[in-house]
């Protein structure tokens, strides 16, 4: 049932956004008055703090594997009914922009990291990856035990608060890391536009290496 | 449809509409609050400068037997700072709270007791990490804090803005241009990516008595950058001094209106057709107001602008942006400054200490104003904090937060 569920909640999202993963053209010039930026200022907020968790088939990957390659980085849990299953939504629609134009997944890589390990076992994380038509190749869902996954949460000022019910509040955060493997970027959920997240990785990839 | 996916797709709208519902007055990138507030946090000078300032800590929960009542202060471990204004991080879990007078700068963490804060971090040189002096503004970013900043390190123009991460490090430093030199508040309109500053008076002069400052001693102009970009885009002139930014809350819509203090006066900004903004001003609030402080209702329908000089609030309809009429006015108390709208847009906090070097009321409080859903003004006769009477003695109470 969980699964039906899953799967239909995703099917249901990727509905609601047609109109916007229809379009899936490179980000046309903005005009006047758009609110598009098309040569945006990324300062460098931070290095990004590296760390290793488990992907969905048990094998350890690192985060500064991905070095030499734009990264997108979010934390979610899969039984999330309220931001989570948007935010990975977004992703999956970013995916589809990065891939018609050529960048994912040579260039751009996604990565989620569960905030339940204790109930986002592997096989449901697979499960949910795959509800919302994740390239494994480049699109990246990892967990580990409390004991490790907490240091990671806690350098990206990822808080957990655990409701009645059984939700979790956490920041819904999406952090934007160059191929220097820097925080350049930091997005809210509530405002994340994937045209501008697109053209901000542009501007990271013609940074010379 | 399964009920879950009922939720999401409610959540999908809400998530969207959300800046509705939001304190319209904060970043649009804070966490909004689940419930009516239960706690205002409050900056407070110590009146005299001899003893340490603080943040209090004001019940405001209906149903609690201490309802009106400061149930904790936060001693800032320093006298004469002139704590002012404050912001929340992204994620509400912290106020940032600065000074106009000292270098210092308090991160509290409000999350572990909602009611007894702490400070978990104490920038003792501010100037000495920005080449900045005197933070006025805390607006959120996603897991950043931007402060604008009234001076340079040595107290003239020009000012500028900074941005920190959450806790507390550097990002980066931008000055204002020289052909606009002053600095005072920022808010961003994420959805059009512009962001505008005002102005108002370095420190050279706003820490002299202010029968002592130089009233040519200010700006005149509200700057409109390019957000991403943080690049400028055009500088607009408007009536002296202009201090508030309030964008509409309407999505996608790129006006708005500020308060111009030294003209007595309401100026609209908006986007033309062309992408170029352009400024006008549109309603006289009466010679001798002082307007310090301007605040919105979450329906955008009405502006409320604190008269500092004339001891009253003034209620602006404005479901005409550009056409503003006089819909109301209440008598709160000697000289009200600062507001604070909850986010369902019924009640309305203000305080009415403005700079030490400003004002002129004897007694210091915050009280309560009912906003109906006609936008008609009612101080509740019953809500009065008095801030005269801390241990300490008497203290201004500034700026306001809600959680």
């Amino acid at each position: 049932m969980a699964t039906r569920q899953g799967w239909a909640l995703a099917t249901a999202l990727l509905v609601a956004s047609a109109s916007v993963a229809s379009g899936h053209q490179p980000a046309p010039a903005p005009a006047a008055g758009s609110p598009l930026a098309p040569d945006p200022s990324l300062a460098v907020i931070r290095p990004a703090p590296d760390f290793a968790l488990s992907g969905v088939d048990g094998a350890d990957v690192r985060l500064s594997e991905l070095r030499g390659r734009v990264v997108l980085l979010s934390f979610i849990y899969t039984s999330c009914t309220a931001a989570c299953p948007l935010l990975t939504q977004r992703m999956a629609v970013l995916q589809g922009r990065l891939a018609e134009a050529g960048l994912f997944p040579a260039q751009v890589n996604l990565v989620s990291v569960t905030v339940d390990p204790e109930r986002d076992s592997p096989a449901v994380l697979a499960r949910y990856a795959q509800a919302f038509t994740a390239n494994p190749r480049g699109w990246r869902f990892l967990r580990s035990e409390r004991d490790r996954l907490g240091p990671v949460l806690t350098s990206y000022d990822e808080w957990t608060r655990r409701l009645p019910g059984g939700d979790i509040d956490h920041p819904a955060r999406l952090h934007l890391i160059d191929r220097a493997g820097q925080v350049r970027e930091i997005y809210s959920l509530g405002l994340f536009d994937e045209k501008q997240a697109l053209l901000d990785i542009r501007k990271l990839l013609r940074e010379p290496r | 449809m399964s009920r879950r996916i009922v939720v999401a797709a409610v959540l999908v709208v809400l998530v969207a509409a959300g800046a509705v519902f939001a304190e319209v007055c904060l970043s649009p990138y804070v966490k909004r609050l689940a419930g009516p507030e239960k706690f205002l946090y409050i900056s407070a000078v110590d009146a005299d400068g001899r003893d340490n300032d603080f943040l209090a800590v004001v019940d405001v929960s209906l149903p609690s037997p201490t309802y009106g009542r400061v149930v904790h202060t936060l001693s800032l471990g320093s006298a004469g700072n002139e704590p002012h204004h404050m912001g929340w991080s992204d994620d509400r879990t912290k106020i940032w709270l600065g000074t106009l007078l000292s270098k210092r700068l308090f991160i509290i963490d409000v999350a572990a007791d909602p009611a007894k804060p702490t400070i978990v971090k104490t920038i003792d040189d501010i100037s000495a990490v920005t080449g900045l002096h005197g933070p006025h503004t805390y607006y959120a970013l996603p897991g950043r804090m931007l402060l604008t900043f009234l001076s340079s390190a040595d107290g003239n123009p020009p000012g500028g803005m900074a941005e920190f991460t959450n806790d507390g490090q550097l990002i980066r430093v931008i000055k204002n241009p020289a052909d606009s030199p002053y600095a005072y508040d920022v808010a961003i309109k994420p959805d059009v990516n512009r962001m505008i500053t005002s102005s108002f008076t370095p420190l050279r002069n706003y820490q002299k008595p202010l029968a002592q400052w130089d009233m040519k001693d200010g700006g005149n102009t509200l700057i409109v950058w390019d957000f991403k970009e943080r690049k400028v885009l055009q500088t607009l002139v408007t009536d002296p001094v202009p201090l508030e930014i309030r964008w509409s809350v309407k999505p996608g819509k790129a006006y708005g209106w500020t308060n111009s203090a030294l003209g007595d006066s309401i100026w609209f900004f908006g986007q033309g057709k062309d992408g170029k903004f352009a400024t006008k001003k549109v309603a006289d609030l009466g010679k001798g107001c002082l307007p310090a402080d301007l605040r919105q209702t979450p329906d955008d329908r009405y502006l409320f602008v604190s008269c500092f000089m004339k001891s009253e609030i003034q209620a602006w309809d404005v479901g005409t942006p550009d056409r503003p009429r006089l819909h109301d006015t209440a008598v709160v108390g000697v000289s009200p400054n600062m507001m604070h709208v909850t986010g369902d847009g019924k009640r309305m906090y203000v305080t009415n200490s403005l700079l030490s070097t400003m004002d002129y009321s004897e007694k210091f409080w915050v009280r309560l104003v009912h906003i109906g859903p006609d936008g008609r003004l009612k101080v509740d006769p019953f809500f009065d904090v008095d801030f005269t009477k801390f241990p300490s003695g008497s203290a201004r109470a500034h700026d306001m937060l809600l959680n």
